[in-house]
């Protein structure tokens, strides 16, 4: 009959029955503590360790931080309602922001386009040789060591106060990090596709072009896209060191105590960072699935 | 006792599986044959409840399946071992923890969690391990092996779970000769040595005659044949793998499926 009886044997009770024969033949599998996990506790440990060491070293204090939280609560209240004080200002403050969303995209814009060949020279599948990828990726790495804020001072030095040295910070600072992003995706990708056009006789910038990039740029644009997010908030903070936008007015505001002012300027860069948010991860999700 | 009744999946317009009734007997060894997206896998997931039925029951025993929800859900899928073509092995952890996974629905969670295993787990899965002949790749990670000991390691965590029927989808599709024969003689002998019903899609008419009690041939998710092996005569081949040709056009999910499964081969045999 094709059918065999009902259950025979049951591996757990033979397991179990042959218990001694199993420690003996694989000891290894039956010791306490392996290795690999003891080594894991002592990280884990090491790592508690130094979270408690460097909250005694800089004086974290619960009593200062419920002490300050007081203020914090004084100032609130004086921020309501959120007020620009006058028409004038108004349009001003929104000056300002329109200011600090183009210079978001511009430089996000610019450090995307130039970014994109170095990230091809600093990815193991796409560059010349290992020593212009090693150049590469070093030259991105030193680039993205540096502070938006700071290439912002650097670049105000250069070419004056204004949002032009603002797109120029953002550009700078953000084709290190493009540039690692964009690289790391590119080696990412499915070699098959690459493969299959060098055994056409496709040359290198050939494999690129057909084999790489149709399919690594939706991945990129989303990346950039998220970026340019993210740039919206950080150059509200370099318009504070006089880089252009909102960040300026922002500052003044708070040296000049006027809290109702400065409670309009963060609602409206909250509403502007939520709109470019929804419209990004649309255009991310239209990318993903068309792409 | 195994009985699907008015079994259905839907997606969008079209039913990946077709009003499917079926029973299948305790200990049997059951081949599920029929092209790619005929619904072979939606049947088989369907019974994991990996897939929800738009329609039908499955009953185990005189217990309604399609109804559990929550622990008792758990309970069934342990009971009902799953294998699949990819293995859908966590990669990165060693053998014997994938293997214990099996073992997971009777384990508390915080000791699962900190992977606490007692001594009667480990020698259950090594137990399990030396049945397959590969107990010495215990302590390996998992993607450092090949496609065949890896598919045996999957065979491994559901031999652990000590289930009353084992779903095998496509288990050989990315195999070579030898080990899609490691791998079905493995079947073969759980099947016997354990009594666990087997039920096993295959897309190799060869293999699926070699080493089924019984075969259910599905066409654009209809039951076009059932019945022994020696019955699947050419006209019924020909109605199996002919049907598809005039039946509606293979929704996209199903093709994206195909490709993905073929370009994962692909890459396996590279």
């Amino acid at each position: 009959m094709p059918h065999p009886a009902p259950p025979r044997q049951r591996l757990g009770a033979m397991a179990l029955a042959d218990l001694p024969g199993l420690t003996t033949r694989h000891p290894a599998q039956f010791r306490a503590m392996p290795p690999g996990r003891l080594a894991g506790l002592i990280a884990t440990a090491a790592a508690l360790g130094l979270l408690v060491f460097a909250l005694w070293r800089l004086e974290f204090s619960p009593a200062r931080l419920l002490g300050g939280i007081g203020a914090l609560g004084r100032f609130l209240v004086l921020m309501l309602p959120p007020d620009p004080g006058s028409w004038t200002r108004a349009g001003l403050i929104l000056h300002g922001l329109a200011e600090t969303v183009a210079i978001a995209f511009l430089g996000t814009l610019m450090a995307a386009i130039l970014a994109l060949p170095l990230a091809l020279l600093g990815a193991r599948n796409t560059t010349v040789n290992r020593l212009v990828q090693f150049l590469a990726r070093r030259f991105l790495d030193g680039v993205r060591g540096i502070d938006a804020l700071i290439w912002a001072l650097i670049w105000i030095s250069v070419v004056g106060l204004g949002p032009f040295a603002g797109v120029l910070a953002i550009m700078t600072s953000d084709v290190g990090t493009f540039g690692k992003m964009f690289s790391e995706a590119i080696e990412a990708t499915d070699r098959r596709a690459a493969e299959g056009i060098t055994a056409a006789g496709g040359s290198r910038l050939q494999r690129i072009r057909f084999g790489v990039l149709p399919e690594v740029l939706p991945v990129l644009a989303g990346q950039a896209l998220y970026l340019f997010e993210s740039n919206t908030r950080s150059s509200t903070i370099i318009g504070i060191v006089g880089a252009g936008g909102i960040g300026l007015y922002l500052s003044e505001m708070i040296r000049t105590l006027e809290w109702q002012s400065v409670s309009f300027i963060i609602l409206l860069i909250l509403m502007t960072v939520a709109l470019i948010d929804f419209l990004s991860s649309k255009l991310r999700a239209a990318i993903a699935s068309g792409g | 006792m195994l009985v699907l009744d008015d079994l259905t999946r839907r997606f969008g317009e079209r039913a990946a599986v077709d009003r499917v009734s079926l029973n299948i007997k305790p200990g049997s060894f059951v081949g599920v044959i029929g092209r790619s997206g005929a619904g072979k896998s939606t049947l088989l997931r369907m019974i994991n409840r990996l897939a929800e039925p738009s329609g039908g029951t499955i009953r185990w025993n005189d217990e309604d399946v399609t109804a559990l929800r929550g622990r008792p859900l758990r309970e069934w899928r342990a009971r009902c071992a799953m294998i699949f073509q990819q293995f859908n092995l966590t990669g990165r952890l060693d053998v014997l923890t994938n293997v214990l996974a099996g073992r997971l629905s009777r384990v508390p969670a915080h000791r699962s969690l900190l992977k606490l295993w007692s001594v009667e787990e480990r020698a259950v899965a090594l137990a399990a391990l030396e049945r397959l002949d590969i107990a010495n790749l215990a302590a390996q990670r998992a993607d450092r092996l090949s496609g065949g000991q890896q598919q045996r390691v999957a065979i491994a965590r559901a031999l652990v779970q000590e289930p009353e029927i084992i779903l095998a989808d496509e288990p050989i599709a990315s195999l070579d000769p030898r080990n899609t024969r490691l791998v079905m003689d493995a079947l073969a002998r759980i099947n016997v040595d354990y009594g666990i019903t087997i039920l096993c899609n295959l897309h190799s008419l060869d293999v699926a005659r070699h080493y089924c009690h019984r075969l259910v041939g599905l066409a654009a998710g209809r039951v076009v044949f059932d019945g022994r092996p020696e019955m699947l005569d050419e006209a019924a081949v020909r109605a199996l793998y002919g049907l598809e040709a005039e039946a509606p056009a293979v929704p996209p999910e199903a093709m994206d499926a195909a490709r993905n499964a073929s370009m994962r081969t692909a890459a396996f045999q590279y």
